[in-house]
Parts: structure tokens; C-alpha cells; sequence
């Protein structure tokens, strides 16, 4: 019943996202306009898989650091890929691609970096360790893009930080292809985590002892998730609050085994990005806000009413 | 800083002789009376005159704080690049004693230092270069600056640069100030009678000022580059925009159907210019404009701000548009 109900919301979602949007496009001239084909289709399945990888990474990481603050950008990657973007525009490159690529190299190099300080002193990717080595590396990333961008003379490195607020206005069937085939092995990879991660939760002792390979998986899951939200920051921007709050919300229906949760979230993310997409367009058009400020208009009293729910037990 | 600490303690109407005399006072105790008075007398006697030429050249500015000048300045210092051409366009070119790193028009206004940033200016260099007039434009984060140059002592003018109008009431503010009334009057008039001209008759082109493609931003009512649009005699498609600058979304913009796309282009890009990186994505290809590759390739130092070579700038961007319509 649960899962016909979140079918039902994702379709609806769906749907809202093709048939809405500033643009008049009469229902008869539907499957003949080149705005709703070339422009509103793809953007809908682009926000179905970007807030789906945001969430289900977000589940993953929360999952590994056994913290339910922890969401896909806790590790650094915002500010890896910032810094990454702040350098393609400065250096002025000229392919379309040049901006998305440099992100994506951006969250990579700050994944790495997080994973090396992980290991630093035998940590072995101690949850706390990582956290602080995430927050540093991000901190860091983000004060040399702020400098980068006060100094220079460029004016379009100040517009930099408008596409860091995230948005899905990069949408295309180039990039829903680009995700399309990238995002498989990573989902695919947290996925099979899911019964070793309900042991992980236990304890990393524990986990041991019921027969998890406690290592592997940390290693495993942190990868898959830092290389889904790279891809996801790479295509659309920073957008907060669904890799934080739709976790919380799917485990309110489905409890915490990860085997029903991690679908669920998948799904959830991508509907909650959709209706937000869509708000975003249409609320105050023709001007468009930025998706991630939606995204937290609508999480945050989510969020609020979930954190008294945990509270109040 | 090197400020000189007798000139904190005085005010400024009083001339630096009668500084010296006060320091000389404590030394010399039983003079103390007699040369108060005569100070005092001197400096009252003074400061009448001072005042009433101080009245002669005293003039509100756009955040409407009163300006007032001894003289007519001397040694300006101007923190925008549309007050700089002002200035040269009045006559005043040789007065000005800084510029922003951004004042690149006229030629001859290289030549003069620079002092860095217009929008939250380097305070200290202002200073340094001992101005008797700083101009700086409207802006929340201008208007600490402003309060600052007025604690030094250095007169302080904020002027507003959205549209012609603030520029032909700035031509009028600065021909006060630097006592060419008669320059200013003019340009203003020249300005106004702009605005006012009936625009050229069809064809009436339909542009899009893009400035920035994710999220795509476009250019509303608020801005100086609206204007020159309908002096033009072109429409901006997104004319119903109060603001200056807004994010929309790009089926907005496929939906409106503009003739013509315009961007800004390098002032120092030689030969014909690129196409906009944003053109060669899949998804704006739904754009007709992008699609038939119709751009209008805009200077920056002719279209970015207001300046007395507005008309010309209309007549440029009318023949712009023309020539990517075609």
C-alpha cells in the first residue's frame, strides 16, 4: 500500500512537472510542442534522478557516519566542486561541457582528499574523522573560491555563485544521458549495501561479529555515494535539504532497514525535487527561483515536524 | 595614514594659519587673551565669507546629503566609470586625480592613477591622492564609504547611474561642482531631449539582453540597456520585468520568441566575435534566436552604463540588431 501511494506521488509529480511551467502550452499541441519535448521532459527526468542520487547517497552517508545530520554535501564535495567551477569560468573555457566537467573534477579531488585524511593515523574511515575532514576540506574549498572570485576582474565569476545555488536549468537529453549511464553502477553499488548497512548501524563491533566485512563496505558506500552527489553537483548546482530530509521522512514509513528504505528514498528524493522544480518555475513567472531555496521551504518545516516526532519518543 | 593630527583638532572652515596660531598659544600664556581674540575675530570674519561661498556652491546629491564645496573642485576623484566620461565630456578631464581600474573611456582617462574599486571603494587610497571632490555611486554598500570620506574631511557625492535620467541630473550635480554650469546645463538638456525624442519608426526588433546563461539571466525594466532598447526603436521582450536583472526560466524565454539575442562581448576582443558558449547546448537550441544563430555582440565600456554617448549607443545597438535580424 506504502509503495502504490509513493508510485502514485512520483507519477503525479511527474506528470505536474511536464504539463506545468510558465510557458501556455494548451494540452492539444502537448506531445507536438518542441518546449514541453526539448526542455520540460528532460528537466523532469533530470530532477527524478538528481534528487533521487541526492537521497539515496544522502541515506548511504547518514548510514555510514551513524549521524541523521549527515547529508551528501557533509563531506566537502560542494566546495570541491565550486572551486572547480570558479577556475573553468576564470579560465575562461569555452565548451559547454567545460563547466560541469570541472565541477565534477572538483568534487572528485575533495572526495579524495576527505578519503586520504580518513585514513590518516590508521583511522580506517572513523566516521568522526571524516566528518571533521570533510568540514575542513569544504571550509577550505569554499574561503579560496570566495578569494578567487573578490580578486578577479571577471564580472561573470560573481554570476559563479548563482549557478552554485543549484538549479536544473543545464537540463537536456545530452545530460539526462550523461546521468542515465553514469548513475546505474553507484546506485546499483548502495543498493546491495543495504543489508550490510543495517548491520553497520548496529555498531562497527558488533557488524563484525554478525559477519559484515566492515571495511570494505565503508570504503565501498563512500565512494558510490561522494561519486553519485559529484555527478549530481557536476549537472545541477548545490541543492540542499533532499539528501537530508527525505531519508528521515521515508524511514517515518518504511522504519530503518535499509532494504526498503534506499528505493524508497530513491523515489522520494526524485518526486520532492520534481514538485520543487516545478514550484520554482511557476510561483513567481516569469521570474524563476532558484530550486534550492524551494527545496528548503518546503524541507525545513518537514524536517521541524520530523525532529519533534524524534524528540517527543 | 599620513594625516596631519593639527588639522583633526580644527574645523575645516578655518584657514591653516589660524592653526598654527593656536599651537604657538600655549607657549606663549600671557599673549593667551589678546591673540584669542584676535584669532577668534579673524576666524569669524572669515568663516562669513566661507560661508557664503560655501553656500554658492552647494548642491544635494542622489542620497540626498549636501555637498558643499569651498571652491570649485579642483581634484577630483571619481569611483565610476560613467562619471569619469561625464567629467571629460564637461571639459573637466584634466581636474581628476583618480579613477577606478574599470574607467577605461575615454583613452586619456588611463592615463590618471587608478584607485582600485568603485563599489566599496580602498577608502585609504582615495585619501592618498588628496581630493577635494569624491564621486561615487549609488549603492547600500557605497554609502559607508561615503560616511567615511565625510569624517576625513573629503566632500563626498553619491550619484545614481540606472538610467539617463540620473545621468542628465548628474551632469547638472557635477557642472555645479566643478563651476561648469554652463557645460552641464547643456549636456543635461542634450540628455533629456534624448529620452524624450520619439523613437525611430519599424522595423521594431524584439531582443533579449542575455547576461548569463545558468540560471539564464535577462535584462527587466530597471536597466539603462532597457532604454537604449526603445531609444533604439528595438522592444526588450522581457519589458514587463520591473527589476534590472532577473532569473528566468528557458522555456520563458523560448515561449517570448525574441528576433535577436544580445550578450556583452569583450571591449577588447579583436576580429569577429565568438559565439556564446551557451549556444552550442542541446537545450537552448529550442531558442529560434540561438537556433539561427541571431546574436547582437554588445561592448561593454559603450552599453554597460549610462554616458553622454548614449545616442550614439543607440544608434550602434539599432544597427546591431538590424544586421543579426537579417
Amino acid at each position: 500500500m506504502k509503495w502504490l501511494g509513493l508510485a502514485l506521488v512520483a507519477v503525479a509529480a511527474f506528470l505536474a512537472a511536464v504539463l506545468l511551467g510558465p510557458a501556455h502550452v494548451p494540452l492539444a499541441q502537448l506531445t507536438s510542442s518542441e518546449i514541453v519535448r526539448s526542455l520540460r521532459l528532460p528537466r523532469a527526468i533530470l530532477a527524478f534522478l538528481v534528487g533521487g542520487s541526492l537521497a539515496l547517497s544522502g541515506a548511504g552517508l547518514q548510514a555510514l557516519v551513524r549521524n541523521p545530520l549527515a547529508d551528501p554535501f557533509l563531506l566537502g564535495l560542494s566546495g570541491g566542486a565550486g572551486l572547480g567551477a570558479v577556475v573553468a569560468i576564470g579560465l575562461h573555457l569555452s565548451s559547454p561541457w567545460a563547466l560541469p566537467l570541472a565541477a565534477f573534477a572538483g568534487a572528485l579531488g575533495a572526495m579524495a582528499l576527505v578519503y586520504r585524511l580518513g585514513l590518516v593515523g590508521g583511522a580506517e574511515l572513523d566516521p568522526r574523522v571524516l566528518i571533521l575532514a570533510g568540514v575542513a576540506v569544504g571550509a577550505f574549498a569554499a574561503a579560496v573560491t570566495t578569494a578567487i572570485v573578490s580578486l578577479s576582474d571577471a564580472a561573470e565569476l560573481r554570476n559563479a555563485f548563482l549557478w552554485l545555488w543549484g538549479g536544473l536549468s543545464g537540463a537536456s537529453w545530452d545530460t539526462v544521458l550523461l546521468i542515465g549511464v553514469y548513475a546505474p553502477l553507484p546506485v546499483a553499488v548502495l543498493l546491495a549495501a543495504a543489508r550490510p548497512l543495517d548491520l553497520l548501524a548496529l555498531g562497527e563491533e558488533p557488524a563484525r561479529h554478525l559477519g559484515a566485512d566492515v571495511e570494505p563496505l565503508k570504503r565501498r558506500v563512500y565512494l558510490a555515494a561522494s561519486l553519485l552527489t559529484a555527478a549530481a553537483v557536476a549537472v545541477s548546482g548545490v541543492i540542499g535539504f533532499v539528501g537530508l530530509v527525505v531519508p528521515h521522512a521515508m524511514r517515518l514509513l518504511w522504519g530503518h532497514r535499509h532494504r526498503p528504505l534506499l528505493p524508497a528514498a530513491f523515489l522520494g528524493g526524485g518526486a520532492l525535487l520534481a514538485v520543487s522544480d516545478t514550484v520554482a518555475r511557476v510561483a513567481v513567472a516569469p521570474r524563476e527561483l532558484p530550486v534550492g531555496i524551494v527545496t528548503a521551504l518546503v524541507g525545513v518545516p518537514v524536517f521541524v515536524l520530523l525532529l519533534r516526532r524524534w524528540t517527543a519518543r | 595614514m599620513a594625516l596631519r593630527t593639527g588639522r583633526r583638532r580644527l574645523p575645516i572652515s578655518a584657514p591653516p594659519g589660524v592653526g598654527v596660531f593656536a599651537m604657538r598659544r600655549r607657549a606663549h600664556r600671557p599673549h593667551l587673551a589678546g591673540l584669542l581674540v584676535c584669532a577668534a575675530v579673524a576666524a569669524c570674519g572669515r568663516g562669513g565669507d566661507r560661508r557664503s561661498a560655501r553656500a554658492a556652491l552647494a548642491v544635494t546629491d542622489d542620497a540626498g546629503r549636501t555637498v558643499a564645496l569651498a571652491a570649485p573642485a579642483r581634484r577630483i576623484v571619481s569611483l565610476s566609470p560613467a562619471v569619469t566620461e561625464l567629467l571629460f565630456a564637461l571639459g573637466a578631464g584634466d581636474r581628476l586625480v583618480g579613477r577606478t581600474t574599470w574607467c577605461d573611456y575615454p583613452p586619456a582617462a588611463r592615463a590618471v592613477p587608478s584607485v582600485g574599486d568603485g563599489l566599496n571603494p580602498n577608502v585609504e587610497a582615495v585619501a592618498a591622492r588628496r581630493p577635494d571632490l569624491v564621486v561615487l555611486y549609488r549603492s547600500a554598500l557605497n554609502e559607508t564609504a561615503a560616511a567615511q570620506l565625510s569624517r576625513l574631511g573629503l566632500a563626498a557625492a553619491v550619484v545614481r547611474q540606472d538610467r539617463l535620467e540620473d545621468l542628465a541630473r548628474a551632469a547638472r550635480l557635477l557642472g555645479r561642482l566643478t563651476g561648469l554650469e554652463a557645460a552641464g546645463d547643456s549636456l543635461a538638456d542634450s540628455l533629456t531631449r534624448l529620452v524624450a525624442a520619439a523613437p525611430p519608426g519599424p522595423p521594431r526588433i524584439r531582443v533579449a539582453f542575455i547576461v548569463w546563461d545558468n540560471p539564464p539571466m535577462v535584462i527587466g525594466a530597471g536597466s539603462y540597456l532597457d532604454q537604449l532598447a526603445t531609444l533604439a526603436g528595438a522592444e526588450n521582450v522581457f519589458h514587463d520585468l520591473g527589476a534590472a536583472a532577473a532569473t528566468v526560466a528557458l522555456e520563458t524565454i523560448a515561449a517570448r520568441d525574441p528576433d535577436v539575442i544580445a550578450v556583452a562581448r569583450d571591449s577588447a576582443g579583436k576580429g569577429a566575435p565568438a559565439l556564446p558558449g551557451f549556444a552550442r547546448r542541446r537545450e537552448w537550441q529550442v531558442v529560434r534566436a540561438v537556433r539561427e544563430r541571431r546574436f547582437a555582440y554588445l561592448i561593454g565600456s559603450l552599453f554597460d552604463r549610462p554616458s553622454p554617448r548614449a545616442g550614439a549607443a543607440a544608434a550602434e545597438l539599432r544597427r546591431l540588431l538590424g544586421e543579426a535580424a537579417r
